[in-house]
């Protein structure tokens, strides 16, 4: 082509429009490549995610009353290689308390107690996980009965389980009517999470 | 105790027996709710008997100490005992496993007055042989 056919060429619509079609395809690639290798530096970083399983319990037991909750649900991100990046979120449905007796049930809602009306759900939600000689320690804030505490929860990660004990008192997070001096004020909390991918 | 009364508490108590199995069936089609790892037939059968025969003995006993004044103070103490014995089915721990705790006196805390009532119901029958 010579030059003056080149000239006229180039103001071809038709020449214009695949011009802007394949400059706009080169931007789409670019794009996507950028795009690509961000997500797997994401992934990369990020733990794995965890489903909270069916067989799941939380148990408490302050003497009497005892019993659990059978509302467990939130997101587990949890990689013991990765454990910056690992997290709980995780609340407790107040209103699947269960003490074995319904008078107990109602009275432990109600409140002088846990005031479900009010506050309806226990939360944890991780700060900081770290590993220590007998398994792991999630520090975090435990939100219950309106009153937030910084807690460390130890536990325990094995064969898919999540693992943890621990006591907690019950009148930093005024959970008392007055009317119980005999109880005990430290509740031994004791769960177990069987998570699946 | 004597062979009629120790009939009348057997009676009773089967009558009881029956009547709790009736009512623990309806309650279970009416609510759905299966506590029969706590209350099933034969745990019916023998709690009932065993209290209608406590009773006997009680009636027995009054009977013999206070002579005809036995009788009206045995219905008296059956009847408030049977009342202060609500307390059973209400303040009872389950275990955690049994669903909907809150609906379990709706099934045993009628059944606490069936006893006495078995026995009241079939007094009169026995009277004649007792006096």
């Amino acid at each position: 082509m010579v030059g003056r056919d080149l000239e006229t060429h180039k103001k071809d619509p038709r020449y214009i429009v695949k011009l802007k079609t394949n400059t706009m395809k080169r931007h789409a690639y670019l794009l996507a490549t950028v795009a690509l290798i961000a997500a797997s530096a994401f992934t990369f970083i990020q733990s794995q995610d965890w489903k909270i399983a069916e067989g799941y319990s939380v148990k408490f037991d302050g003497g009497d009353p005892s019993g659990e909750f059978t509302g467990l649900k939130g997101t587990i991100q949890f990689d013991e290689k990765k454990l910056a990046t690992s997290r709980f979120d995780v609340t407790i449905d107040v209103t699947t308390i269960n003490t074995g007796n319904g008078m107990k049930n109602t009275h432990a809602k109600g409140a002088g107690w846990f005031d479900v009306e009010k506050y309806p759900t226990i939360a944890f939600t991780s700060s900081a996980i770290a590993k220590t000689a007998s398994g792991y320690e999630a520090k975090g804030t435990l939100e219950m009965h309106g009153v937030k505490k910084e807690i460390i929860l130890p536990f325990t990660f094995t064969g898919n389980t999540f693992s943890a004990n621990l006591e907690v008192n019950r009148m930093d997070f005024n959970l008392d009517d007055g009317k119980h001096p005999k109880m005990m004020p430290s509740i031994k909390v004791s769960i177990v999470v069987p998570v699946t991918k | 105790m004597t062979k009629t009364i120790f009939t009348q508490s057997l009676v009773a108590g089967i009558l009881a027996a029956i009547a709790a199995n009736i009512y623990n069936q309806i309650y279970f089609f009416a609510t759905q709710i299966d506590y029969s790892n706590i209350i099933n037939v034969w745990s019916l059968i023998a709690l009932n008997l065993f209290v209608s025969l406590v009773a006997g003995i009680l009636y027995w006993l009054l009977q013999t100490f206070f002579r005809i004044k036995g009788a009206i103070i045995f219905n008296f103490v059956y009847s408030v005992g049977s009342f202060a014995c609500l307390i059973i089915p209400l303040a009872i721990t389950l275990p955690l496993s049994t669903p909907y705790p809150e609906l379990f006196p709706g099934l045993t805390v009628p059944m606490v007055f069936f006893p006495v009532i078995a026995w009241m119901t079939i007094d009169p029958l026995f009277k004649k042989y007792k006096n």
